[in-house]
Order: C-alpha cells, then structure tokens, then sequence
C-alpha cells in the first residue's frame, strides 16, 4: 500500500523536535510562509501515515552557530568577513501546528485529530500544485467532501485543486461568516449562492440521486449579487441557463426589491417587490428586533389574542381613552405606538394588499434562491423582514414536524399562523408536505427530506445580541431547533465577539475571514468549531478573500482561498447551458 | 546540609576572598617582577624587529592561482567504557579541505564532502582503543593501536626523518648510526613498542594524547599521499617533540611521525603549520598591547619567537622554558581579530629555513614572512571564528564529541555488549556509582 511519496510534493525537511500538537521541522532555505501546509510522510510501526502540519511561525538557522546576531555582528563589523561553505548550513526552522493525520482504512482515506506523532526524523513535503493535488483529495476526502463549494485548499500562498465544500445536511447547524470589511464577504456570498444554484441545478439534472435541493433567503444589503461587484454576478448566471432549467432552478423570480421599477430591466424580469401583511407580522417578531419593556409587551400580547392578526391595526387605531378603558398607561400606549409607526411610513409593510410572504414559502420549499435586495430599507425593516420570513418557515415546519398526516397539519398550522397568509398557501403546503398525496389523512414527510433552508441574517450583531436572544427572540428557537426543521442560519457578521452565545454554541460551520481586531480573532478562535488556537499570527496576515474555515463535525481547521465569482463564473458558465452539457468540462480549465 | 551546600558556604566567605587576594599578590610578587624584568630586555627587538604586521588581501581580491587548504583535528574520550581496569578510549578525527574559490562568491567553501570520502575514507574517522592495567599491557596495545592506526608501518623509515632534522643531516640512513650516540639505541628504533621509552608515565590521559596524536598525523599522512594537493595542511596544538633527556630522541612514537610528517609535507611541497589559541607563551598580552600601540587598535600583526639558533638568539622571557621555542620548529605569535587573544602558529624549522628565513637578509625574511601570514588571515575570516583558520574550525566542528554523542555512544556499547551474550557489567564512570 506504499505511497508514492513524489506525489506528495518536494522533499523539504525532516521533523525535529515537537509533541503531537506542535513540531519542529528543520527544512531546507525556501521561501516558505506562514500559512504553508505540510505533508509528513511516517512509517511508524508499519503504520503509514501522512501528518498535516501548518507553519505557523519560521525562523532563519545556521548549524554550527549559537548565536547569529553574533555572526551579523561580526559581518557587519568585519566589511571582509566571509562564511565558508555557509549555503548547506543555511536552514529553516519551521514551527507550527499539526493538524492531524490521515491514514488508510482498507480503501478509505480517513482522517484523525492529532494524537499520534510522526516518526523520528520523518521527511517532509512541501506541496506543490499540479503535483499533489490528487493525492491531497485523496486523503482528505472525508473533510473537504460537500455540496456546497466554497473555494480551494490554501497551502500558503499558493492553492492546490483541492475544491472545500460544506455538506448541505450541516447548513440547518448554522454557518457564521466571520471578516470585517474588505475582507470578501460579498464574494463569498455570491461563491456561495452560486454554489447553492450548482447543487440544485445538479439535483434537477440527476433527480435519481438522492442528493437535496437547498433554499437560501439571501439579504443584500448593497444590491450587490444579481448585478455582480465586477463582471459578473448572480442575474448572469440565471440569464445563462436555458428556459427550462431556469424554470426548474429558479423559478419566475429570485430577486426581491422594494421599489421594482428602481430595478433594471433585465433584472426587473425575474423581481418581485417585497411586501407583507400587518396581519402576518406576529408580536414576537417584533421582540425578536428591539426591546420592549414588560408593560409594553404585557400590551401588545393582549391585544394579540383579543384582536389576532388585526392587532397592529388595533393599537395604532387606538386612542387614549380607549386605552384607559382597557387599563393601559397613555405613556406605554404612546410607546407601542411609536415602536410601531415605522410599519405606517414603510412602503413594504402594508396593512392590505398583496403580500409575497406566499411566493417566498413557495420558493423556500422548492429549492430556490432569493436574493433580496435591502439597500433601500431601513435596518429595521430589514430585521423585522428577515424574522418574519424565518418564522413563517420554521412555523411552516414546526406544524409540519407535530403531524402524522396532512389534517393535523392543517391544525397546527392554523394555530400558529395567520390566516391571511395560510389560506394562500394551504393547497401548495400540502403538496409539499404530503407523502404522495393531499388528502386529510395522507402520511406528512420528514422535514429533513425537504429543501434544507438557509436564512441569511445580515449584520447579525443588531438582532443575534445577547439582549435580544434573552427575551422572544425566534432566533433562539432557530438556534436550538433548526436541525430539526432542516433550516438553518447564515449568520454574517463583522464581529464574533458581541453575538449570542446560544447563536455561537448552536453553529457548527465557521468561515473565518480577516477580522479587524485582536479581540475579534481571539473572539474567533475562541468561538472555532475545532481547537484553532495559535492561528492569532495567521488571522493577523490574512488577505483578502482568504478564510479558515472550521467545522465541529471535521478534526481539520481547512485554509482555503475563495476564489472570485467572476472566475468561477466563467470557468462554469458552459454548464448552465442545457442537459447536453457534460459535467466533465467542469476540469478541463 | 549537604556536603555541597558547605563548600559553597565556603566559597562566599570572606576568608576564601583573602586566600585568593595572597594568591594574586603571590603571582605578582614573584612571576610578573621576574619576568617584567625578562621582557624589558626584549621589549625593543619585539617591537623593532620581531613584531610586524601585514597588508591583508582586500575581500574581493583574486587569486592568481586559487589554492587548498586542509585541517586536521581529533577528538576522544578516554573511557567510553570502564570495565574494572580496563578502559575503552574512543578517537575521532576529521579532515576538512577547503579552496580559497576567489574566482567564484563561494570562498572557502569545503570540499564537497563525497570527494573528500573518495580520498581519505569516511569523515570523522573513529578508531577505538583499550588497554588493562596489567604491567606493561598499557605500552604493549599501545603500541599495538600505534602501528595499527598509522599508515607508514616501516618503523625504520618513520624513526629517520627525526634523526636526519635533528643532526642536520648528518644521519640519512641507518648506516649513518655508526659510530654515533644512537648507535647503541639502533634495536630499540626497530619497533613502535620499544619507541615508547615513557612507559612509567603511561598513564590513561598520556595514552590517550598520544593516540589522539597518532590518530591525527595518520590523517595528515594519508592528506598528504591523496591527490588532493592542498598548499597549507593545518594542525591543531604545537608542532613540540618531547625527548627522552638521556637517548637525545622522542619519547614517544608520535615524536618521530611528526618528523616524518614535516619532511612527507616538504617533499611534497605542502605548508605544514600548527595553530593553537593556548599558546603558553608568556608576556603575549604585552606583546598584543605592544601591537596595538605601534599598529592600531584594528591591527592585524604576527610577531616572531626566535630560538637560540637564529641570529639574535632566543629571548629571554621564555629562556628557562624547555619548549618554546618547540624543537626543530618556528613559532610566532599572531592576532587577526581585536577581539580575541594572540594565538600561536608553529612551523617546520626545516621549512622555514628553506622557504621564509634569508640568511643575512632580515628585509627579505620579513616579506617572506609578511607573505605568509596574508594568506594565512585571508584563510580566518570566515565570520563564526573571526580571526581563527576556517579549516580548523570546520575541522573541529566536525570532529567534536558532544556530550549527548558521547552519551549514545556509551549506549550503544552496552547494546553491543548485551547483543554479544556478554555478561553484563556496569560501564558507566566508577564515579556514577556512588552519585560523586
């Protein structure tokens, strides 16, 4: 079972000193960097192993010298001093951190946290593209095997073809996405919503696999993925497609606005303007955006259950002797009132009218994107938009997961929505749910045969803070019970350190991009899904568009490079084509 | 409190610091008042004609012709293992070649380390040694390492080159005995064995040096049969004989290889010297300071130690000691680094009366000498030993037993030993067992 140890790159070292944690290697004069990851061949007790080590810090080392500055010193000092033979002497010592070890169980590559060592003296290789790659897939299959493409293994400052992908059955544990600004947030995004059109265009393609669609409510708040930040963005993708697989992948619409007639034509084809019911804002998703005093929700509760899915209507209708009638303080009145004004001078809040609340259920069970464009919202109706549309779902799905059959279902859902909102959607949700059928007593399916849901809370600090997620919030249920319901958040934030810890506990998939302080990246580390203490130097010098990315359900913290939508656009737009086009073509560039 | 505990009390006390002060002032009154008088006698000849300094080569100069240099140094331990009385020495010694390479960035670098191997076998070369304490067992394995270790085995032919230098070429051959003091010692330079005439000083160190010794002139003499044709061959330590007072001969086997070394080295056109940083000579930090007065703080300077043969005669601070100058060799005193010591550099007297000394011509001896000494600092610049040759450095390097070698080493003996089925006995140093 030998390896072919020429695939695993260059001969660079050998291991010298370390523990089954960090190591020592001495190896040869190269330009290696921070960041760089290492294979290490190992035979011990005819156990063969490849390590993989991370550099995490170098230094220059010259055999036969104590004490270089010495040396310096003297060179400097001495204009004719010379070092004899001083090239072969000339060493790197690399320091870092393993990362763990794969090893071949019967046919399988698997992979192991780090408990074991390397050998004594074992040789070290140093990747190289076009060299390793296959053998690097190989051996981590298990930990970079996925639906969801985020980018490619990062070995320094190079990548290897190494694609990382996050298996879409971990989306409904929640996904952070971690960076401050300028650190590729917005292209990953649009990496990811790509990635999420790709599975499902898959999935349409190969409907015999028993691969699952994924749905995902993408908020943008700079209008930035339908038209792209450079060349490309997500409308070049659609428009790629043929009629029918955008029909089947899309659907009539993926782009949702406030103002559709601000929107350009070619996007205004596939948009949809962004409007909801007084009736389907329930109390709690108010509590979820902004506190509220004990007095005030004491208020709004009741009228909640005397005047149902009516109560905004209700209390901004109210005047203040209605309101001391029914034992109100005028002052908590005034409060509610102006908490809930913004809902009056809101174009998308309306009290009557067309909601899109339906269309955004339809599209959410039928594994679709949504990019919803919120620039032009105030942070407020952004929240309150993104708590409403989670809540639906995972009311939705909440009844659907309390049932044995469609009428029970019909039950539940009644008492937990309103009916402005699922009378629209009765007829849809049974075909959805229904386990070949939509009569009252047909078998309910599992959530988890569904659509996974992927929810994207923008600027998540505003909402996902620890104030917040103490009182109503619906966010701490998504939190705890998404898995169960097969939703789950995308969480976005600049900051680590100032969300939730239910949130925080709750997330098993992190992509750590450049954060802005050192109290974010201890915050980030701290927070990891896998033990990426000592990374701090390398979230110090991290670029643009490069993450790490942790998973609780993987031993290895992956480095990967999230390459620009632009290039995997037009490395991929062959495929959206038709059926005819072959996946293979996928490798030829 | 412990034994060690009492001693350190000791040492912090006052009265420690008062017996040394008595010492100090000791040392004062007796040494430094005898031999300041000694050296004002020769502070002048040192200053106007025996100390010197030199134009050194500029870092980028280009050789003519680009030349070798080789270095040999040894290393060892007398008791790899105690076994009861007997003692297992372990020698180490490596040869280092190095080329002045002005033609490539490259200078000094060593030979590449295959071509070296090619030449003189692996690097370091170990050689292993032991001896019992019964009478006359040390002299009898010695000389039997001796002969083994040393690649001239024709005892007549390593005894003569001594005798030819010493009675300056009055004796070539061994007819040439006849009717000479040495007449009667003739059986006696026949074998390696009755060429060891210190035997009642045969102790494990003296044994030990003198294998070391043998270990590292063998070196020298196979360096000097290669091909590898280096211009200086580098020693580390003194080119001393030590002469049995009654025979007018070495003492020692290692007295006579030297000599043939020298003359292998003259025929062979190589630049014999040794080079050794504990020079035992005294007054050098006066004469360092004298150096530094008349040349500058920067100054690279040699200073030539006459011996009673050369025209002025010898001087007197070392007048009264037996070695120094070493028989039939030339040593000076040199400095090429300001911030190290003088060290010592000796050569072949019959070189150096062929090659550097002009007879009745100091102007033309002093540029010879001048000369020399520019390519010898040339060759200790490299930047880890400034101002020390670099092929005696990597040499050294190369050779040494570490403490942590050494304690493989020990190890693998008793692996050895039990793989052997040999019965086990305790080999660490006798004073391990009593934890002293």
């Amino acid at each position: 079972m030998s390896l072919d140890k020429d695939k695993l790159g260059e001969l660079y070292g050998k291991v010298g000193v370390g523990n089954q944690t960090t190591l020592g290697i001495m190896g040869s004069n190269r330009d290696i960097s921070v960041g760089e990851i290492f294979l290490i061949y190992s035979c011990r007790d005819n156990h063969e192993r490849v390590f993989f080590f991370r550099v995490l810090g170098l230094e220059n080392y010259l055999r036969q010298v104590d004490d270089l500055a010495r040396i310096a010193g003297t060179l400097m000092v001495e204009g004719d001093a010379y070092l004899s033979g001083i090239e072969r002497n000339m060493l790197l010592s690399v320091g870092g951190r393993m990362l763990g070890y794969a090893e071949k169980k019967g046919d399988e590559w698997v992979f192991n946290s780090p408990r074991r060592l390397p050998d004594h003296l074992a040789s070290v290789y140093r990747p190289v593209p076009g060299t390793s790659d296959e053998n690097v897939r190989t051996m981590l299959a298990c930990q970079i095997d996925g639906e969801v493409y985020v980018g490619d293994l990062q070995v320094g400052e190079n990548t290897l073809d190494v694609p990382i992908k996050i298996p879409s059955k971990y989306l409904p544990m929640h996904v952070g996405i971690f960076g401050s600004t300028g650190a590729g947030k917005s292209n990953l995004m649009m990496v990811l919503i790509k990635s999420v059109i790709d599975n499902n265009l898959d999935a349409f393609r190969n409907p015999k696999d028993d691969s699952q669609k994924v749905s995902a409510f993408c908020i943008d708040p700079h209008d930035e993925f339908a038209k792209g930040v450079d060349k490309y963005g997500i409308q070049d993708v659609v428009e790629e497609m043929s009629a029918s697989t955008r029909k089947e992948v899309i659907g009539d619409f993926y782009y949702l606005t406030t103002h559709k007639r601000a929107t350009t034509r070619d996007i205004r084809k596939y948009a949809q303007e962004i409007r909801i019911l007084w009736s389907e804002i329930q109390p709690r998703d108010l509590y979820s955006i902004r506190e509220f005093t004990a007095e005030m929700t004491s208020f709004i509760d009741a009228q909640y259950s005397s005047h149902g899915e009516n109560w905004i209507s209700s209390i901004l209708n109210m005047d203040e002797d209605e309101g001391k009638a029914l034992n109100v303080q005028p002052g908590t009145l005034r409060a509610v009132k102006r908490r809930l004004s913004f809902l009056k001078r809101s174009p998308i809040y309306i009290e009557t009218g067309n909601s899109i609340l339906s269309d955004i259920f339809v599209a959410m069970e039928t594994g679709r994107i949504l990019v919803v464009n919120t620039s032009l919202m105030s942070d407020r109706e952004q929240f309150l938009l993104t708590t409403v549309v989670t809540r639906t779902l995972s009311d939705m799905r909440r009844a659907l997961k309390s049932s044995g059959n469609l009428g029970d279902f019909e039950r539940q859902a009644q008492m937990r929505l309103p009916s402005s909102f699922f009378n629209k959607v009765n007829a849809q949700a049974r075909a959805f749910y229904g386990y070949g059928g939509v009569d009252d007593d047909t078998l309910v399916q599992d959530p988890k045969k569904l659509p996974v849901i992927q929810v994207t809370v923008e600027e998540a600090p505003s909402i996902l803070n620890p104030e917040l997620m103490r009182g109503q919030s619906v966010f701490k249920d998504i939190s705890r019970q998404g898995r169960k319901f097969n939703i789950g958040l995308l969480v976005v934030s600049q900051q680590v350190s100032v969300l939730d810890n239910v949130i925080l506990s709750q997330m098993n998939t992190e992509i750590n991009l450049r954060l802005g302080n050192e109290r974010e990246i201890r915050a980030c580390i701290e927070n990891a899904s896998v033990n990426i203490s000592g990374f701090e130097n390398e979230f110090r010098v991290m670029s643009r568009g490069e993450a790490i990315i942790t998973q609780s359900y993987r031993e290895l913290p992956l480095p990967v490079r999230i390459p620009l939508f632009d290039d995997i656009y037009e490395k991929d737009k062959h495929k959206y084509k038709d059926k005819g086009s072959k996946k293979s073509e996928e490798h030829i560039l | 409190m412990s034994e060690l505990d009492s001693m350190l009390d000791k040492i912090l006390t006052e009265k420690f610091r008062r017996t040394l002060k008595l010492v100090f002032k000791d040392i004062t009154n007796q040494q430094d008042l005898r031999d300041e008088q000694e050296f004002a006698k020769d502070k002048a000849r040192i200053k106007e004609r025996l100390l010197d300094t030199f134009t050194p080569y500029s870092p980028d100069v280009l050789l003519e012709n680009d030349f070798r240099i080789a270095a040999i140094d040894g290393s060892g331990t007398d008791s790899l293992m105690t076994l009861d009385d007997i003692r297992i020495h372990l020698l180490s010694t490596s040869t280092i070649v190095v080329s002045t390479n002005t033609h490539s960035d490259n200078l000094f670098a060593p030979l590449e380390r295959e071509v070296l191997e090619g030449e003189l076998g692996e690097q370091p070369h170990i050689d292993l040694h032991w001896h019992s304490g019964v009478r006359g067992d040390a002299r009898h394995k010695l000389a039997e390492t001796l002969a083994n270790i040393y690649p001239l085995k024709d005892v007549l032919q390593i005894t003569l080159p001594f005798f030819q230098d010493y009675t300056k070429g009055k004796i070539v051959s061994f007819s040439d005995f006849v009717d000479t003091e040495y007449e009667k010692h003739v059986p006696r330079l026949k074998e390696i064995e009755s060429l060891i005439s210190r035997e009642q000083l045969l102790t494990n160190p003296t044994v030990h040096e003198e294998i070391r010794k043998v270990s590292e002139y063998a070196a020298a003499r196979n360096l000097l049969m290669s091909d590898l044709n280096p211009k200086y061959l580098l020693l580390d330590g003194a080119l001393s004989v030590f002469m049995h007072f009654v025979r007018h001969y070495p003492s020692m086997p290692s007295g006579f290889m030297l000599r043939d070394l020298c003359a292998l080295a003259r025929q062979k056109n190589v630049i014999l010297c040794a080079v050794s940083k504990n020079h035992t000579i005294p007054f050098a930090h006066r004469i360092a300071g004298m150096a530094r007065d008349v040349f500058g703080e920067n100054a690279k300077w040699f200073c030539h130690l006459p011996s009673k043969e050369d025209p002025e005669g010898g001087l007197h601070i070392y007048e009264d000691r037996t070695y120094i100058p070493p028989m039939l060799a030339v040593p000076y005193l040199f400095s090429f680094s300001r911030d190290n010591r003088p060290s010592r550099i000796d050569f072949d007297r019959i070189w150096w009366l062929e090659n550097i000394f002009v007879p009745g011509n100091p102007g033309a001896t002093r540029a010879n000498e001048k000369a020399l000494f520019a390519e010898l600092e040339f060759m200790s610049r490299d930047a880890r030993w400034y101002g020390y040759p670099v092929p005696l450095a990597l040499a050294h390097e190369s050779c040494k037993l570490s403490y942590e070698d050494l304690r493989l080493a020990k190890e693998v003996c008793m692996d050895v030993q039990s793989e052997m089925g040999l019965e086990k006995r305790k080999a660490q140093d006798l004073r391990a067992d009593y934890n002293l």
